[in-house]
């Protein structure tokens, strides 16, 4: 069974468990700029940091704006009479408050970056292609600054992925690979939407995702970055006839799932190297 | 240029006479500016300074701003009594009052004005395009490289949204930074468009001393500017910068430039004095701007522009550092400081106040006098 590398499992702990200082178990939420279009900026402010960026946003937002979540060291301060749960609500609570968070490209791309750096010494970051780009400007945003323009679409491409199955045929799901992406193009309740689930690992019967999303069922503090499972309970079968789970949802209630069922396009990916 | 013979007792004596008077005026108008700027209410407020929302810096709300009035005030009066000379004087405290006017009134905008919008270039060009009026769409249409310049200089800055906003300031201190530059090119003869160098060389620029003129009057100005976020700091690194360029100008024998920089030196003592943590007011960009502005013409007066970047080392560090944060911020999309301009990144990294003022000072102190000493070659 082939595994993400040593440190793209990391990144994935550390949006799982996102670096504060004297603080565990923060879940990195989500964030999609597309609402607010905040243009030239950090790029943990536009859902597309790591996690150590994410969080030293959150402490520098915190100091300056005097929230009182962290002290001048950086070390979580939130209501000492609090226990765990509720701090890391709290922190969770403050990180949405102020559009802090990542997306589902952005989430995958750092992992993807740190996983082929390290198996096969490439940054794909550097490789990716932006195409078609408008003009010599958007070129050079590109390049400086690869993973804000890492979008599904981007990753959809054939010149950067190569297309492994379609998730509405029929396909031997058990020769998936840790690092493949399930992509998801035109979904969601206006079909404007894209997404990428990242494929942790293939047991043969079970294949484990991880994903940045935010379900409507979670409300507005319960969002951020997921693991799930598709049981291949039916060989030979397309990928929606599979058992998919997350959260302990399955079928209509499983918002993922969902997603991929009302995508235009439902396709499983490899980086191209 | 008036001058005498270089390393004169009589000069420097005199200098220091400027330099005590100084003091003693700006200590007599000290309290006097304190009460006037209490009075009117013009003070430090936390819903219009995002820099002041940080638990440290909570203390300062309600300390007056606009102190650097004492330093301005004082200078202007005695240059103008004892130390006015048509040819050297008047262009320096000309320019030094237009900057510290342009400082002023975004100092009273900040605290007294209205929140100010300016229309994007995206919102203009859609303008341009769907307006119902056709003479709209021209004026629209004229109207874009404006928009574009407006939108670029606000790249550069992080005002609050009520002061004079960037591109009006840029435009103004062109200004000043022109004033000078055609009197450095056509009043102080043509020794003026060579460079110094130290070690006995030099730069012929001809005409290309103009621009460079214009760029180092805006970007000290805006140095200086940018270093006034720490009691005492400003203050403090400009007492060492005046001195150096009295020096300076002692060494070379420019008597009004060995006063004008003496005087400021005294009123900058009585300033410091009061504005050292807990300030008891605060410079505000009528300081800064003003003698950011004075300090570049002085240094350029006395053909020394060369050694400028050492005899504002802290300043220019200063604004450097806010250089990188943009360039690193809007083209790579990360920090390269915890927070700019560099005082703050100490602030972040657990430095006191005081320790940040205290080595900054030692730093600038050392590289004035390495300028001093690269002007005696």
């Amino acid at each position: 069974m082939i595994m993400l590398s040593a440190r793209a499992e990391k990144v994935i702990r550390d949006y799982f468990n996102l670096p504060f200082e004297g603080l565990t178990g923060v879940r990195c939420p989500y964030f999609n700029n597309a609402r607010r279009n905040r243009r030239g900026q950090l790029r943990g402010l536009i859902g597309k940091g790591t996690p150590e960026e994410i969080a030293e946003e959150a402490r520098i937002i915190s100091t300056q704006y005097r929230h009182n979540i962290f002290d001048k060291d950086g070390h979580c301060c939130v209501h000492a009479t609090h226990n765990d749960e509720e701090k890391i609500e709290d922190v969770r609570k403050f990180l949405i408050d102020n559009d802090l968070g990542i997306d589902c490209s952005g989430f995958v791309s750092h992992v993807l970056i740190e996983h082929y750096k390290e198996t096969r010494g490439v940054d794909i970051a550097r490789r990716f292609h932006f195409w078609p780009i408008k003009n010599f400007w958007r070129w050079l945003v590109a390049r400086l600054r690869p993973v804000e323009n890492m979008s599904v679409r981007v990753m959809a491409k054939d010149a950067n992925t190569n297309k492994i199955a379609d998730g509405r045929s029929g396909f031997d799901w058990s020769r998936l690979e840790s690092a493949d992406l399930v992509i998801m193009m035109e979904t969601g309740p206006n079909k404007k939407r894209n997404h990428v689930l990242l494929i942790e690992d293939n047991e043969g019967s079970v294949i484990r995702y991880t994903h940045a999303r935010a379900w409507s069922a979670e409300g507005k503090y319960g969002h951020g970055v997921a693991r799930g499972e598709i049981r291949l309970t039916k060989p030979g079968g397309n990928l929606l006839e599979q058992a998919w789970e997350e959260l302990g949802r399955a079928g209509e209630d499983n918002e993922t799932f969902l997603e991929a069922t009302g995508a235009k396009l439902l396709e499983v990916r490899r980086i191209r190297i | 240029m008036m001058s005498c013979q270089p390393f004169s007792p009589e000069l420097l004596e005199q200098a220091f006479l400027y330099l005590l008077c100084a003091t003693i005026g700006a200590f007599i108008l000290a309290p006097l500016l304190t009460k006037f700027l209490y009075k009117f209410k013009i003070t430090r407020r936390s819903e219009y300074d995002f820099t002041l929302q940080g638990a440290d810096r909570a203390g300062k709300v309600g300390t007056p701003i606009m102190g650097g009035l004492l330093v301005i005030v004082v200078v202007t009066i005695i240059t103008l009594l004892f130390n006015w000379e048509r040819s050297y004087t008047y262009v320096p405290i000309g320019v030094m009052g237009l900057s510290a006017l342009l400082g002023a009134a975004d100092d009273l905008m900040n605290i007294f004005g209205a929140k100010r919008r300016s229309r994007s270039f995206a919102n203009t060009w859609l303008l341009v395009r769907i307006h119902r009026h056709w003479y709209a769409r021209i004026f629209y249409f004229c109207s874009l490289p404006w928009v574009a310049f407006r939108q670029l200089a606000s790249a550069l800055g992080s005002h609050p949204g009520r002061g004079i906003q960037v591109h009006e300031k840029l435009l103004m201190q062109f200004i000043a930074g022109g004033v000078t530059a055609w009197w450095i090119y056509f009043k102080l003869g043509e020794n003026w468009r060579s460079l110094w160098v130290p070690f006995d060389g030099v730069i012929n620029l001809g005409w290309w001393i103009i621009p460079l003129v214009i760029l180092l009057v805006m970007f000290t100005a805006n140095a200086v500017n940018i270093a006034d976020g720490l009691d005492g700091l400003a203050g403090g690194a400009l007492i060492m910068t005046f001195l150096g360029l009295m020096i300076i100008s002692w060494i070379e024998g420019r008597v009004a430039f060995t006063l004008l920089n003496g005087t400021v030196v005294g009123a900058l003592i009585a300033y410091t004095y009061f504005n050292i943590k807990p300030a008891r007011f605060q410079m505000g960009d009528v300081g800064t701007l003003g003698l950011g502005a004075l300090f570049a013409i002085n240094a350029i007066a006395v053909n020394k522009t060369i050694l400028i970047p050492l005899l504002g080392f802290i300043f220019y560090v200063e604004a450097i550092s806010v250089l990188i944060q943009i360039f690193c911020r809007r083209m790579l999309g990360k920090r390269f400081f915890k927070m700019a301009p560099i005082h703050h990144h100490f602030e972040f990294r657990g430095w006191s106040e005081e320790k940040i003022v205290m080595r900054f000072w030692l730093i600038h102190s050392f590289f004035v006098i390495v300028a001093v000493w690269l002007a005696l070659h």
